[in-house]
């Protein structure tokens, strides 16, 4: 026998599943609500989208070779960078992108943000499945208090009316819709908001179709479960029309105004910033639920992103308080112990 | 296609079962073994004490060791030869034990036991303790033992879920040796004292599904998942009652054995054979024919191996047992034990070996966890050699070392190799 047995412990077979697939899985999912939001938004946010993948993958990248002192043997480190490669870069940037009004007037906005988040955010706290908060939400809160041009959004043409290529120039821009509803405005119907017709907002917020399309994606896949986004959804709708004085009306448009559908589905979800266990992920999507429609209400604007981050931060403590009940675990057993 | 019966758990993972390699061969005769190698310790428990000496002639059958204390098990002489050595041998899996070496004489005498005829409940018991029988499904847990339960049990779970990928050994049993498995049934509930029997089938095997519903036991079509064949899961999916934790079956009134341990007691009983020879699946597709084979224990692999038509150049991983918790091996020097349900010759195909990459906390292997605990806990936990967090959040001591979490892990975390490294170290300190 020449040739070398392997010899490991049990198990011996394993699914072929592996991260990478997740994460090519997750930007599949994304796709339809990129295509929609170039389609919204013209040729300026596929610039923004392209510049914010590439600095992502980018600065992953001499990250990576700085780390691991490229200038001792470069050719390996970079062979080794691509083999490690997860596509949890680009998926950074792609939400990044989606998450920045489509007027962004500077270009440099995106790349920033992307080397902000990649670096600071993700890299800095060790990579993949390290890091605290969400990146691409940290990216778009270290832009959102950097430059104004995040407060302001452009609003997407009728589609019901009329559909063609735009420019952002031609756009109206000014409140997102769930910022006028918050202070009283006027609001927009539920079928415009879905669609996101005349809607302003960011770039991948304003098609809630093509987000809900991704999201039945990634159920389907088993890569999110599905009850998660729905309790975070549900909770905010419910809650905000608890606060309204339990007036329905405003149930719609809470959870289809603003960026809360992309949130639920892309963002809270995201593996790394979520609690370990089923019951402490229920918990997490509830309480992030109760803190959005309250802060909703309290600040008058839409704070889906900081939402998600404040509740990364109690990730841990969620953690620590739910302990492991095995197949068979009997609660009086406990009770006896305590006395 | 049976419908499922029972309940059913809802974790676990469903793997490929690539058991068409080997569920359509009868099983055959291992022929051209000239030479045995018994394990004295085949069982959990003490090893058996040898009581023949080095060129004494034995006959087949003949009590070559014996029980020593009450979690033991005899060991008897699988063919008929003279005894070259009771020595030290490499047992393939990287450790040593002690084995009665057995050489082949012409003669082929046997000495079996005085078969019983409508035997009481003690006579069974004594016989099954003679017989040197363990549970055959893996645990080589001694019958006899668990023949004489602490707390009452009124029920008998005959397991025939055969959830490992590959194995069809007890699949053929069931359906080669229909009668023998119920009446083997039949005198282990009378030694229980018991009057219901469940045989728990999954329902890839629609065939003895089919067979064991002309007898008069009660069979539940079990859903295709793993670990179908726990001890806990099967008590759970084929009777609803859940066995509290860390207490054994018999604590919620049942008592599971496999089909194949069965079938030992039923000959032990009618012909007075011991446990010296068992069906053993050849599988994998890195040997040329895939078999089930039954071989006196102590069989030495190459000889398996050459009756399947050899081992092929790409066989990569050589596993005693299932590819989920089996053993590998480090060559063809193992020895067929009591417990031996199968043989696997993998080739770098079926058994993908990965580099680990950063966990990133996505949950699948709390979700398939059959025992609902935290694994990706145990090994954060244990990899910063905590190990009494490892326990308080991963629930470590609970785990049943099935394997899933490992399967399904899409970082390609060495979860259950964490988990063993707690359990021996928490079980240390106290």
């Amino acid at each position: 026998m020449n040739q070398k047995l392997i010899v490991s412990t049990a198990p011996h077979v394993r699914t072929s599943r592996s991260t990478k697939q997740i994460m090519l899985d997750v930007l599949i999912a994304l796709i339809p609500a990129t295509v929609m939001g170039i389609v919204l938004f013209g040729w300026e946010a596929a610039l923004i989208i392209g510049l914010a993948v590439v600095s992502a993958a980018l600065t992953e990248f001499v990250y990576y070779v700085i780390q691991h002192k490229i200038w001792k043997n470069p050719k390996e480190v970079v062979l080794s960078f691509f083999k490690q490669f997860d596509f949890t870069s680009l998926i950074t940037g792609l939400l990044l992108a989606l998450v920045i009004p489509a007027s962004a007037e500077h270009w440099y906005m995106p790349v920033l943000g992307s080397i902000f988040a990649i670096a600071v955010v993700k890299m800095l706290f060790g990579g993949t499945g390290k890091n605290i908060i969400n990146p691409a939400l940290g990216g778009r809160i270290f832009l959102f208090i950097s430059f104004t041009a995040m407060t302001v959004y452009p609003a997407t043409t009728d589609l019901l009316g009329r559909f063609g290529s735009v420019s952002v120039s031609e756009l109206n821009t000014g409140a997102t819709a769930l910022q006028s509803f918050l202070q009283g405005g006027e609001t927009l119907s539920a079928i415009d908001l879905l669609i996101g017709s005349t809607v302003a907002g960011c770039i991948g917020e304003t098609c809630k179709i093509a987000l809900i399309v991704g999201g039945i994606y990634l159920c389907i896949r088993g890569v999110i479960k599905w009850y998660l986004p729905l309790i975070y959804i549900l909770t905010t709708g419910l809650f905000a029309v608890v606060l309204e004085g339990f007036d329905f009306n405003a149930f719609l448009p809470s959870i289809l105004g603003g960026g809360l559908i992309l949130g639920a589905i892309f963002m809270a979800t995201d593996y790394t910033t979520t609690p370990k266990s089923k019951l402490g992920n229920i918990i997490y999507f509830f309480l992030l639920g109760l803190l959005t429609a309250g802060l909703r209400k309290a600040t008058g604007i839409e704070v889906v992103s900081f939402c998600i981050v404040l509740m990364n931060f109690l990730v841990f403590l969620i953690d620590a308080l739910i302990k492991c009940r095995p197949f068979g675990y009997k609660k009086e057993k406990k009770q006896k112990e305590a006395k | 296609m049976k419908a499922v019966k029972g309940k059913f758990f809802s974790r676990g993972v469903h793997l490929q079962g690539r058991k068409s390699l080997s569920e359509t061969q009868a099983v055959e005769t291992l022929e051209g073994v000239t030479e045995v190698a018994i394990a004295l310790s085949q069982h959990i428990g003490k090893p058996a004490l040898p009581v023949v000496e080095v060129g004494q002639a034995v006959k087949r059958g003949q009590l070559i060791a014996k029980a020593d204390g009450f979690i033991s098990a005899n060991v008897h002489a699988s063919i008929a030869g003279i005894v070259k050595a009771v020595e030290q041998r490499p047992d393939g899996k990287g450790g040593k034990s002690t084995y009665v070496v057995i050489e082949r004489a012409e003669t082929d005498e046997t000495d079996f036991m005085p078969p019983l005829e409508n035997p009481t409940a003690e006579e069974i018991v004594e016989r099954v303790a003679a017989a040197g029988i363990v549970g055959m499904g893996g645990a080589g847990f001694p019958t006899n033992v668990k023949l004489m339960p602490r707390s009452k049990v009124d029920t008998l779970v005959l397991n025939g879920a055969e959830c490992e990928p590959y194995l069809t050994c007890d699949h053929r049993l069931m359906v080669e040796q229909t009668e023998k498995i119920v009446r083997g049934a039949k005198y282990v509930a009378t030694a229980l004292g018991i009057e219901k029997i469940v045989i728990g089938i999954e329902v890839n095997k629609p065939d003895a599904i089919a067979l064991f519903e002309q007898t008069d036991l009660d069979v539940c079509a079990l859903k295709k998942q793993y670990p179908m064949g726990s001890e806990k899961h099967l008590i759970y999916c084929a009777t609803g009652r859940k066995v509290p934790l860390g207490k054994l079956p018999a604590d919620a009134g049942v008592i599971v054995q496999n089909v194949g341990t069965v079938l030992a007691v039923c000959e032990a009983v009618e012909e007075g054979k011991p446990l010296i020879e068992r069906v053993v699946t050849v599988s994998g597709t890195g040997i040329e024919q895939p078999r089930n084979l039954l071989c006196p224990v102590g069989a030495p692999l190459s000889a398996l191996a050459e009756q399947c038509g050899g081992v092929k150049e790409d066989a990569v991983k050589y596993v005693a047992g299932g590819p989920m918790t089996g053993n590998a091996l480090v060559g063809l020097t193992s020895y067929v034990s009591k417990t031996s349900s199968g043989y696997l010759f993998l080739s770098a195909k079926e058994t993908n070996t990965y580099e680990p990459t950063p966990c990133i906390n996505c949950g699948k292997c709390a979700d398939v966890c059959p025992m609902s605990l935290m694994p990706m806990q145990t090994e954060f936990y244990t990899n910063a050699g905590d190990y009494q967090k490892a326990d308080v959040y991963g629930g470590v001591l609970s785990c049943i070392e099935c394997g899933a979490c490992t399967y399904i892990c899409p970082a390609r975390r060495p979860l259950a190799q964490a988990i063993k490294t707690a359990k021996a170290e928490l079980r240390k300190s106290k």
